[in-house]
């Protein structure tokens, strides 16, 4: 496996994507919902409870993001899903394969091709976002980390939409399973998540202090015995973690607290009587964020840790043994061919 | 030895064997043609040389190389056509061989892609994408995306398939120029006539087996060889050749099964002694069809 043989690949296979569809047509549209839809979250946050809404870019930003995360979910696996089987139905990866370029080449090359055009996507939703930082309270470190979890997101499913194309036969199939695998991340961990928080019920017994307002304060009052049922998420959170949006929401930097300076600026507005209320306090990414650390801590503990270690770790790592799958099956020359399947 | 040398290939997908015993001996200069019925097991054969299948038994050896534990430097020396295979239609034949010489690590595969589109007469139609291209366009371009690195061992599974006549004789020139330069052609056909006048060595498989490995030239003499005699008028003829194993008469003839040419000799002889207007006597097929049609029953 040599980066010049992953190179040709991914420029020839990016060579063909651009000329194959209405790219151009498809990116503005992308380009245009994204837009559209900033623009009318800013029109939505003009005026909050009768009065001024402050650091209006939080919401504008989480979103954008949210939005970008989904369709981005729902474009993705047309990008690598049909990749190596439907090179093997048109009869063009056999000649791939008796030439020097190794299975690792053509994996990773063709993985490289689907996720530089994801990247493509990704890019294009970044004019939106600069619009999002200018309308205030968006600290561009968020918009480091968020734009590189979603690419790192974005690769594993690509990835994992990849092996399905070297796995199966038909093309079908592999699209409508890629499709399946996006669904099991997001409806399928969260569904999951719940059904098991409720199965995670459990009777608790627990003595606490009593209360004997009536008896002199030498006197030991009486412990008390509560019992009740009571959820236990911190064990059931680790169903949540692979879901992409509680990793972007979980790994976006929480905003910072309000400076004096701006404390100053919104009690002199108050002053004045107007109603003031800062959208920091309805960020998307944050609210989501500090709900999912609720769930991952001890009933002890009075803060959660964070998920989206686990959550991304998780993902990139299958994300990465999908790819390594997709190079074993398109290993040559073949031992055991799945029944059907042409070599050429 | 260089070449391809095959001994003992066994290969089955599942219950089916489809490969039961393939005996082929390929010689650097020479066109070996592989010589079958559908199903006999010759472009499984010929997964097996261009490194794409593992056999389940007996020994290759491709350009002096193991094709399964040395797949690469068999790659490097090999070059295979499909029978059937696909184009990326949006590119364009130039940018086609392009890439493919750079899959072949070639340093200056633009050179390259020139000289084989100009032998391909493709030149007018380098910039041109490769959809636009005729049947026999595509063919030849396939063709030369097995010869992008100068292979000398070359695999054609049914390369004139598609062609037209002229784009045949020009393919088995090709195929003539490359043996004479040394490279060790392999070609499964079904068309007999054109190998007759192309191949030095022909190997019949029949079921997946080697049923026969000759020399062109020393081919062994059919047993019985069909003859077409064609009289002015059919009736006399017919009447002449009652007793001998002949077909009813068409528009092109009576064909007439004979044992060898001194039996074809004696009946022409037979037939002009008794006045019968013969305009013309003449073995129906090459031998290499008549050879073919009794190894393959």
């Amino acid at each position: 496996m040599t980066l010049q043989g992953i190179l040709t690949v991914a420029e020839q296979e990016f060579t063909i994507r651009i000329r194959a569809g209405r790219w151009r047509w498809l990116l503005g549209a992308w380009f245009g919902v994204l837009a559209l839809v900033a623009a009318l979250i800013r029109l939505a946050t003009q005026t909050v409870n009768g009065g001024k809404a402050l650091d209006k870019g939080v919401v504008v930003y989480g979103g954008l993001t949210l939005l970008v995360l989904g369709l981005a979910l729902l474009v993705v696996p047309t990008l690598s899903a049909q990749s190596v089987n439907g090179d093997r139905e048109r009869g063009t990866l056999a000649t791939l394969q008796v030439t020097r370029l190794t299975a690792g080449d053509i994996a990773l090359g063709k993985f490289a091709a689907a996720w530089g055009t994801s990247l493509v996507f990704l890019a294009l939703s970044l004019p939106p976002v600069l619009y999002a930082m200018t309308q205030g309270g968006v600290p561009f470190g968020r918009v480091v980390v968020v734009t590189v979890v979603v690419s790192l997101l974005l690769g594993s499913v690509i990835a994992i939409s990849l092996f399905l194309s070297s796995a199966l036969r038909r093309t079908t199939t592999s699209g409508v399973l890629a499709y399946l695998v996006v669904f099991a991340l997001t409806v399928g961990t969260t569904v999951t998540f719940v059904l098991a928080l409720a199965l995670s019920t459990e009777h608790y017994v627990q003595t606490v202090p009593g209360f004997c307002p009536d008896q002199p304060v030498t006197t030991p009052c009486p412990t008390e015995t509560l019992t009740g049922q009571r959820a236990r998420p911190d064990r059931v959170w680790w169903l949540l973690a692979p879901n992409p949006f509680v990793i972007l929401a979980d790994a976006a930097p929480q905003l910072p607290p309000e400076t004096a300076q701006e404390r100053q600026r919104r009690l002199a507005l108050e002053q004045r009587g107007v109603n003031v209320s800062n959208l920091r306090d309805s960020d998307p990414l944050g609210g989501l964020g500090r709900a999912v650390r609720g769930a991952h801590k001890s009933p002890g503990s009075s803060t959660g840790s964070p998920v989206w270690p686990w959550g991304l770790g998780f993902d990139v790592l299958v994300g990465a043994g999908a790819l390594w799958l997709t190079a074993r099956r398109l290993r040559t020359p073949t031992r055991d061919l799945p029944l059907g399947q042409r070599v050429a | 030895m260089d070449g391809v040398v095959a001994h003992g290939v066994r290969r089955s997908f599942g219950p089916v064997e489809a490969v039961r015993g393939i005996d082929l001996t390929a010689r650097p200069g020479e066109v070996t043609a592989l010589v079958g019925p559908n199903g006999a097991g010759k472009t499984t054969l010929l997964l097996v040389l261009a490194t794409l299948l593992v056999p389940d038994a007996g020994t290759v050896s491709v350009a002096g190389f193991d094709p399964v534990t040395q797949a690469d430097e068999v790659r490097a020396r090999m070059g295979w056509a499909p029978d059937v295979f696909g184009l990326y239609d949006n590119l364009t034949c130039r940018e086609y061989l392009e890439f493919c010489g750079r899959a072949m690590k070639l340093a200056h595969y633009e050179a390259r892609a020139a000289e084989l589109l100009a032998q391909a007469r493709l030149a007018e139609k380098a910039d041109l994408p490769v959809h636009t291209l005729s049947r026999g366009q595509k063919q030849r371009l396939g063709l030369m995306r097995a010869l992008v690195h100068s292979p000398s061992v070359l695999l054609l599974d049914e390369p004139a398939s598609g062609l037209d006549p002229r784009s045949r004789v020009e393919l088995r020139e090709l195929l003539r120029l490359l043996a004479a330069q040394g490279c060790a052609v392999i070609v499964s056909s079904h068309l007999l006539a054109d190998l007759e006048e192309l191949a030095d060595t022909v190997v019949f498989v029949d079921q997946g087996v080697t049923v026969g490995e000759h020399r062109l030239d020393a081919l062994p003499a059919p047993a019985l060889r069909t003859w077409r005699v064609r009289a002015l008028t059919t009736p006399p003829l017919l009447k002449a050749l009652k007793g001998t194993d002949h077909d009813q008469p068409t528009a092109a003839g009576v064909d007439v099964r004979l044992p060898s040419d001194e039996a074809a000799a004696d009946l022409l002889a037979m037939l002009v002694g008794k006045g019968v207007r013969v305009v013309s006597c003449q073995p129906v097929g090459g031998q290499l069809e008549a050879t073919y049609l009794e190894l393959t029953q």
